[in-house]
């Protein structure tokens, strides 16, 4: 059972209420003699005072035990059965509390093994509530995490969130991560604890579907923060921003007790809802259990929502912003004239040696942010393996060589800007109203956005060129024959535009899938799927518009193609501009060629404006004109939406 | 041929997108200098990143983990076993900060070696204009940058 319920992860959360009940009936003679006739005096006082304050219900035992009440009944969200000492402790939070109150009585050679070491935080716990008189115990305290908390010295806690990573699936909504930070207070040497999947998946749309249903085991692991920074700012490239909690000392000893109880335990990983930022959630409970965080989210959790409910419910004092590797790259060569980064370039190339430089007659402090740009820019190329390691360790020694000879600067001149925390942006569900007339019907629109962020939202707290949605539903009404009608379905929309410059020769490419509407032969509009990626150039004008061009294949399948589907070919362009911080302008145009299946020649022509009324209001202005099949259609629409 | 035509470029862009997605790690070995646990593992799409972006796990125990056990450590200055880590898991960017004459990664060293605060501005200057001195070559290890650093902060 155990090896199918894991193959088929998908119907384990609905088989195994079922396999529960089984077990309650089998089980349920033994439940009723806990009290057995072989148990010291001691336990059974003990068994006796906890069935009498009923601290199974308590919600603190629940937090340990991650319980948490399904469809069929209460039920673990752990699935590691080395986490519970009764065989049904993942669903009976009875069972498991006799069980472990009974394991505190064993003997033991390996105290690290025994119940009150493992499970120390049930243990600090039970010992408080039932005043149990540790003396009487085979293991009266577990000196191991003792020692731990006295090697660690901890002393705060914060909330980390390295933001979006578009170009991995399993990264794309962002991440969340606790730091310990210590009596040292050097953030570098903060512990860093983390939940993710293990896999060896090696094919990112594989594990992303697989991620989606449970096929992974997930973890909770301890490594230095600088070893995370390593991973997101440096090899990821991404910014990270740290949000410092004000746990106290109490708080985050209990914090850690429950995530020593936690190593080496798994859970099934659940990409939507059991994911990296939701299991890190028990741990602030565990933690402070008033908070309640775990409680607050249902189908789906996005990371930044997490850092929203902290900040909620008071537990964040600031925000620290630690830029990604391409931020300060890009912040330095803002400070370098062209000249200046036009010598950094041919550094990294090999064609200007850094002890030239120094002998070159230009200020001694662009010598400093032409030797910076160079080496911040060598160790980006190298993250991204695009210089060998041998090149690489060569020449980043000459220039900080270089560099060490030109002495210090002022430290301000690399501080960079705090762009808006991602928690201050516009919320992750939109819900649309809007109107509009398509040649000379009029109609009403209605749609709903499950996640997160499109083009053409305000990108305050956002990363700019960035479009991530999930679940986009549209439905239409036209004036006056009352047809409710699907506009659209989008599953996954996503866009990531990266302008290119001298220092980064981004891609850009976008992937579309879902159901669609387009006008066909017979002159009307008919609802298609469609399966849509590209790949293109963006850049960047001096106004911080970005203009790009895809090229983009389209598949497109239904009942109303002649021969049910359609293969096209082309491209678009487009110009993403800010005209000012509330009012944001789309204008771009797109061509596909049909040639397989039902031939035709689409062209789109489309402008949009968005207004920002407030973080979580919008209203977006759109015109557009389609040709199809040698006809067109003019349409405009005006839409009010609503981040909640 | 209209036909055949857009076979092949359709065929051509697909297979470049999910092409994109297969983006080999190369070769990332050692304990010195470009020592990376993650490098090379962000290509588009590319699933190792998702793997590890969402965790470094490796072997989970409760103490700190770290991509370099398997380094020498170095003879003496320190049974500081968390300097010894600190400076071979941040080769790199502890050498920009040391060129330099600041920056966290040299703080992080400073209280590693309980620089007292007021005597840090001195230990900073000191190291970067020995820089050559500690990271002598591109094969350099975090042994001899530690031992390297010794040497100059001794020597007066």
């Amino acid at each position: 059972m155990k090896k199918s319920s894991r193959r088929y992860g998908w119907l384990r959360k609905t088989i195994s209420p079922l396999l529960f009940l089984l077990h309650f009936f089998v089980a349920f003679p033994l439940l009723a003699a806990q009290v057995q006739a072989t148990d010291p005096p001691y336990l059974s006082t003990i068994l006796e005072l906890a069935k009498q304050k009923q601290l199974y219900k308590e919600r603190y035992w629940h937090i340990l035990l991650h319980y948490k009440k399904g469809l069929f009944g209460t039920r673990s969200l752990i699935d590691d059965e080395a986490f519970f000492l009764s065989r049904e402790g993942k669903h009976n939070p009875e069972a498991e509390l006799n069980a472990t109150i009974r394991g505190f009585f064993q003997e033991s050679d390996d105290e690290t093994k025994h119940p009150v070491c493992k499970f120390i935080a049930r243990y600090t716990w039970l010992k408080e509530q039932l005043n149990l008189d540790s003396s009487q115990l085979p293991v009266p305290e577990c000196k191991r995490f003792t020692e731990l908390i006295d090697q660690i010295k901890p002393e705060s806690v914060s909330l980390i969130f390295p933001t979006t990573y578009v170009n991995s699936p399993a990264s794309m909504f962002g991440h969340t991560l606790l730091i310990v930070e210590t009596a040292s207070k050097s953030k570098l040497l903060a512990y860093a604890i983390n939940y993710s999947a293990v896999t060896q998946e090696t094919f990112g749309p594989l594990f992303a579907i697989k991620g989606l249903f449970g096929y992974y085991k997930g973890y909770y692991s301890i490594l230095p923060y600088y070893a995370k920074i390593q991973e997101y700012r440096d090899v990821n490239d991404r910014d990270i921003w740290e949000y410092p909690l004000n746990l106290e000392y109490e708080e985050v000893i209990r914090l850690l007790m429950h995530t020593y109880e936690l190593n080496l335990i798994y859970s099934d990983y659940y990409f939507f809802d059991e994911n990296c930022s939701y299991q890190l959630l028990f741990l602030l409970d565990a933690a402070r259990p008033s908070l309640g965080l775990t409680d607050q989210f249902n189908l789906w959790v996005i990371p930044v929502d997490t850092v929203r409910a902290a900040k909620k419910s008071g537990l964040i004092t600031g925000t620290f912003y630690r830029p990604s590797k391409s931020t300060k790259i890009k912040h330095i060569a803002s400070l370098v004239p062209k000249a200046g980064r036009k010598k950094a370039l041919s550094i990294v190339r090999g064609e200007l040696k850094p002890e030239i430089l120094l002998e070159q007659d230009i200020p001694k402090e662009e010598k400093i942010w032409i030797c910076d740009l160079a080496s911040e820019y060598l160790q980006y190329l190298y993250a991204k393996d695009e210089v060998t390691q041998q090149k690489y360790t060569n020449l980043f020694l000459s220039i900080l060589q270089a560099r060490s000879k030109l002495g210090a600067m002022d430290e301000n001149e690399y501080h960079i800007r705090r762009p808006t925390p991602p928690d201050e942006g516009h919320l992750s569900n939109r819900l649309s109203l809007g109107f509009g007339i398509k040649e000379k019907d009029l109609f009403q629109e209605i749609q709903y956005r499950a996640a997160y962020h499109d083009l053409n939202d305000n990108d305050k707290g956002y990363k700019e060129g960035s479009q991530i949605i999930f679940g986009n539903v549209a439905l239409r009404y036209y004036f006056p024959d009352s047809n409710l009608q699907l506009q659209g379905l989008d599953l996954i929309d996503i866009v990531s535009i990266a302008p290119r410059d001298e220092f980064f020769q981004n891609i850009s490419w976008k992937v579309r899938t879902g159901w669609y509407r387009r006008v066909l032969a017979d002159d009307r509009d008919h609802l298609l799927y469609r399966l849509n990626p590209g790949g293109g150039f963006a850049y960047e004008d001096r106004w911080k518009g970005l203009w790009y061009v895809f090229m983009e294949t389209d598949l497109n399948l239904g009942p109303a193609l002649e021969d049910n589907y359609a293969v096209g070919i082309g491209g678009s362009a487009g110009f993403i501009g800010k005209i000012a911080d509330c009012w944001k302008l789309h204008l771009f145009v797109r061509d596909i060629y049909y040639g397989l299946g039902d031939t035709t020649n689409s062209l789109e022509l489309a402008l949009l404006q968005n207004f920002t009324i407030t973080t979580n209001t919008s209203l977006t202005a759109k015109i557009s004109r389609d040709l199809s099949h040698g006809s067109h259609q003019n349409e405009a629409s005006l839409t009010f939406g609503w981040f909640f | 041929m209209k036909k055949l035509v857009v076979i092949v470029l359709a065929a051509f862009l697909v297979i470049t997108f999910a092409g994109a997605s297969f983006a080999a790690p190369k070769e990332n070995i050692g304990c010195g200098l470009g020592y990376m646990a993650f490098k090379g593992k962000d290509g588009l799409l590319s699933q190792t990143a998702a793997a590890t972006t969402n965790g470094t796990s490796s072997n989970q125990t409760f103490g700190i983990t770290s991509g370099t056990l398997e380094c020498d450590k170095p003879a003496n200055f320190t049974a500081n076993e968390k300097l010894n880590k600190f400076v071979a898991d941040n080769m790199d960017n502890l050498a920009v900060d040391i060129a330099r004459g600041q920056g966290e990664y040299l703080n992080t060293l400073a209280v590693l070696l309980e620089v007292p605060e007021g005597e840090r501005a001195l230990f900073y200057t000191k190291l970067q204009t020995h820089f050559s001195d500690i990271y002598t070559a591109d094969t350099v290890t975090h042994v001899d940058v530690i031992k390297n650093i010794e040497i100059v902060v001794t020597s007066g």
